[in-house]
């Protein structure tokens, strides 16, 4: 690329000029031209900057104040005017190469993309999408009746035949506990792993991946970016929070696509609390089904919970707003050997991931039981599930959650099957579930992608949000006297 | 050769290999292929290396580098994939990687593999890439598409232009990889003498 020293007057010249003289600076060492690292250098790249400070320590002093001298002569960050001074030379080649015969051809698909990226068309559409795919298929479809009918055969056939073999081979009760328990290793993190996790995941990756090869995800980001800048967050985000109402485990593990440090933490955040997972959500939307207010409330408040810590994040920690820009590649239909490919890839590759962690917690709870850590820990929990105007049962139910969230989730089922449960109460306590502490598998990834701090603060944050929003919310039902 | 500074300290940008001109005809020769996401990138890799991997542009794995080997004209080559790359500049984590790919690894060829239909788009950087040096082949591929939209390029003037081979290249019916297996032996030859 080169400056036109003469053409476009003086500020032009200082570019151009600076350029050289950083490139006369530099030697020819480097495994790119010093053209292209003078460049690099005045676009204040660190890596770069880092290099050649290592490499040549006595000139960088004087590139430094290079730099520094053309930046006061610009209006616009230099790596801006580089980018229009590149598009300028593209164009110029593109226009002698390129011809377009005919432009009439993506007529529809070109409404469509549109359509895609209005707010007010585009998020009733981002609504039916979620309701088909996310609700009908994956929630309804994947996790209720396929996982159902999996986990009816396990229970009914495998597991039996598992304690049989086991009892009778092993004599010890307590290994015996450890592997085919209520809690063991093959009788519940395995069929957790396999019998639960494995189809709606597998599920969930099939819609991800046909809506993805559409080419609907970029769209959307474009869609949401006014929203999540507002978070602190940008367009990009979307994929991490989309695949959170999958797993938010594996979402945490995607949340390293986004650029800043600040934009992973708050992202990370916000999965911990207010994203709940298909499983989860699958147990809770059977919960609610008969309370039509209630979900609806449900669905409101842990909205407003996403969206005001989001807020509030944003506020509190330091550091720039993301800036986002994204390519919009054309519509497509979806290439149905791909999708498998993809999804079968992507299946492969989460339950690598996650089959260690289930195992993992499966022997946390044998210990947890085993030294009586379980019960004392429950009756911790017991006199802040009361405060928010639930049952002392629904400890248990809450101290499960954090090794699953659907079987918390699960938990309460049986409470509200047994009749324990008002309609209020239910209310209150699905939103405290679904707010209450990321299950054991998120909390492990969290403490691997943020390291061990930050991962724990987001715990006990998460925590007490929870309890604090159920306990208002419990509050405001009683002060309204609304009962549901 | 003197060794310099540069290259015995242990910077994350330097080559680890050193620059031993004796030694680099026992070694493979060294493409790396860089792109945008959804330019088919892993389509043309699997074309060229024969080995199966993953046709995805998702964070969860095409941040696993892959590499493998391709036998071209008897003559054995290392390709490398990296993940999806906008420019010379990174912002994303991913990015980074493919940067430090691309200039770590001293490739002997790189491919640039752009979208026909968008070439407006990926242009700069290619030419980010040419002016950086760096042994570029552009290769513009899914032309089937841009043929269907009625796009139509001077391929000629454009290596003219850029100063660089340019390939068209359909890779899912792999039409086009003929000529771009002669360009990247003839390249690697052209770049020896």
């Amino acid at each position: 690329m080169q400056f036109e020293k003469n053409h476009d007057g003086p500020i032009e010249h200082s570019l151009e000029i600076a350029l050289e003289k950083i490139e006369g600076l530099l030697y020819d060492k480097y495994p790119l031209s010093r053209r292209a690292v003078g460049l690099l250098l005045l676009q204040e790249d660190h890596e770069i900057h880092e290099m050649v400070k290592e490499s040549q320590p006595t000139i960088i002093d004087h590139i430094e104040k290079i730099i520094s001298g053309v930046k006061a002569h610009y209006a616009y960050p230099i790596e801006y005017e580089i980018a229009l001074r590149r598009r300028d030379e593209v164009e110029r080649i593109i226009n002698r190469v390129v011809k377009v015969a005919k432009e009439e051809a993506q007529g529809i698909a070109e409404k469509v993309s549109a359509l895609m990226m209005n707010p007010i068309a585009g998020f009733p559409l981002l609504f039916l999408i979620l309701y088909f795919g996310l609700y009908k298929f994956v929630g309804v479809f994947g996790a209720g009746t396929v996982v159902g009918y999996i986990e009816e055969t396990y229970d009914s056939h495998l597991n039996p035949l598992l304690v049989k073999i086991f009892s009778s081979f092993i004599p010890w009760r307590i290994v015996q506990d450890l592997l085919v328990g209520e809690y063991g290793i093959l009788t519940l993190g395995l069929r957790y792993a396999v019998a639960l996790i494995l189809p709606i995941v597998t599920f969930f990756f099939l819609v991800f991946s046909v809506i993805e090869d559409t080419g609907y995800l970029p769209r959307l980001a474009m869609l949401i970016d006014r929203t999540f800048k507002k978070i602190g967050l940008s367009g990009r985000a979307v994929i991490p929070m989309v695949l959170g109402f999958g797993c938010a485990t594996m979402a945490t593990l995607v949340t390293r696509t986004l650029p800043t440090k600040r934009e992973r933490l708050i992202a990370t955040m916000l999965l911990a609390l207010a994203v709940p997972c298909s499983a989860q959500l699958g147990v809770i939307l059977a919960l609610l089904g008969g309370h039509p207010k209630a979900m609806v409330l449900w669905a409101g408040i842990i909205m407003m919970v996403f969206l005001f810590i989001g807020f509030l994040t944003a506020k509190v920690l330091p550091g720039e707003r993301p800036s986002f820009y994204i390519e919009i590649p054309p519509l497509r239909m979806p290439h149905l050997g791909n999708i498998f490919t993809k999804t079968y890839v992507r299946v492969k590759w989460y339950f690598m991931e996650i089959l260690p962690l289930f195992l993992l917690a499966s022997v946390l709870i044998w210990l947890g039981k085993l030294t009586r850590l379980f019960d004392f820990l429950i009756f911790l929990f017991t006199k802040p599930v009361t405060m928010i105007g639930l049952p002392k049962e629904a400890a248990k139910a809450f101290l499960f959650g954090f090794f699953r969230r659907d079987y918390g989730a699960a938990g309460l089922y049986d409470l509200h099957k047994n009749g324990l449960l008002t309609g209020d109460q239910l209310l209150v306590a699905c939103v405290a579930l679904t707010l209450f502490l990321p299950c054991i598998a998120q909390f492990l990834m969290n403490l691997r992608q943020r390291g061990w701090k930050t991962g724990v603060g987001i715990s006990l944050f998460t925590l007490f949000i929870s309890f604090a929003i159920a306990f208002m919310v419990n509050l405001a039902l009683n002060k309204l006297g609304i009962s549901l | 050769m003197k060794q310099t500074r540069f290259e015995q300290r242990n910077n994350p940008l330097s080559s680890a290999v050193p620059e031993n001109t004796e030694g680099t005809h026992d070694r493979p020769k060294k493409i790396v292929i860089i792109g945008n996401p959804n330019v088919g990138k892993s389509v043309l890799f699997n074309n060229l290396t024969n080995n199966y991997v993953t046709v995805s542009n998702y964070p969860g794995t095409s941040v696993e580098v892959t590499s493998g080997f391709a036998d071209i004209k008897g003559e054995r080559f290392e390709v490398i994939d990296t993940p999806g790359m906008y420019s010379l500049t990174p912002i994303t984590e991913e990015e980074r990687v493919g940067r430090k790919i691309l200039i770590q690894g001293r490739p002997d060829i790189v491919l640039h593999v752009v979208d026909a239909k968008n070439l407006e788009r990926m242009l700069a950087f290619t030419l980010q890439l040419i002016e950086a040096g760096l042994p570029v082949i552009l290769v513009l591929n899914i032309m089937d598409e841009a043929q269907k939209e009625g796009i139509k390029i001077d391929f000629t003037l454009l290596e003219k232009l850029v100063a660089v081979p340019v390939v068209g290249t359909i890779s899912t019916t792999k039409k086009g990889m003929d000529i771009l297996k002669e360009r990247i032996v003839g390249y690697a030859i052209r770049k020896k003498s």
